[in-house]
């Protein structure tokens, strides 16, 4: 059988987008504390001169980095079962159970990451002036909804193919 | 199992070994075993066809049926006359 680099690569990547979510999420917190505890100076670093109208954008602004937050441990937790799937497909068995749970979940995390997105793009508009626009890439995406779908699809697909597997398991 | 595979019983005939035959219709030793064993839970086609070619036999010779009921009448001690 022709071995394929495309797992190799794929864990390779996991396990760097692991590192990159705990960094990013390390520097939201840092934001997140500056804002508490050096607020001018952090509107200064971020070129945002003081004004009334700051102070509502402060609040939203918090509110965005605590949801920032909560996305990180969602994403380890998909980064983290998607790396367990491509280790069991890696050693030749990925017709398990626990592939069709790890999917299963998954699929979830990616539903509520979409809520959250959505949740910070609301956010982001509601504090957004014409003297201080908020541009952020988030919001409705229908790729990431799309992902949703396959995600619950693909799941009930590997629980369909770990039945198919152990009928087929004892067969000479 | 219902199912008795006499595997035994025709590479004795044929004086083969499980190796010899696993060799011959390229299956590995440890499925055949699995077959002479009685663990196997179905047997392909393609299996059973090239275990038949090279044993000479039919898929009667190899494999037995034995209901529950007859299995147990052959285990119960005969009865002194």
């Amino acid at each position: 059988m022709k071995r394929s680099s495309t797992l190799p690569l794929a864990q390779a990547s996991l396990r760097i987008l692991i590192i990159l979510n705990w960094l990013f999420g390390a520097g939201i917190l840092t934001l997140l504390i500056a804002t508490i505890v050096a607020e001018q100076w952090t509107f200064t670093a971020l070129g945002i001169p003081p004004s009334s109208e700051v102070r509502p954008m402060l609040m939203g602004m918090r509110a965005i980095a605590v949801l920032g937050l909560v996305a990180i441990p969602l994403n380890r937790a998909v980064l983290g079962r998607l790396l367990e799937i491509v280790e069991t497909v890696r050693s030749g068995d990925p017709f398990v159970a626990a592939n069709a749970e790890r999917l299963q979940t998954i699929a979830w995390v990616l539903l509520a990451l979409q809520l959250v997105s959505l949740v910070i793009g609301g956010i982001g508009e509601a504090n957004s002036t014409p003297a201080h626009p908020l541009h952020l890439d988030v919001g409705v995406s229908v790729s990431g909804w799309l992902a949703v779908i396959l995600t619950f699809v693909l799941a009930r697909v590997f629980a369909e193919g770990t039945l198919m597997r152990n009928d087929l398991e004892g067969t000479v | 199992m219902a199912i008795i595979v006499k595997l035994d019983d025709l590479l004795h005939d044929r004086r083969m070994t499980l190796t010899e035959l696993a060799e011959r219709i390229d299956i590995t030793l440890a499925n055949l075993s699995i077959l002479k064993t009685g663990k196997a839970r179905a047997i392909r086609f393609s299996t059973l066809e090239a275990i038949c070619d090279v044993l000479r036999c039919q898929p009667g010779d190899l494999l037995q049926f034995q209901s529950d009921s007859s299995a147990r009448q052959a285990l119960k001690p005969m009865r002194a006359a």
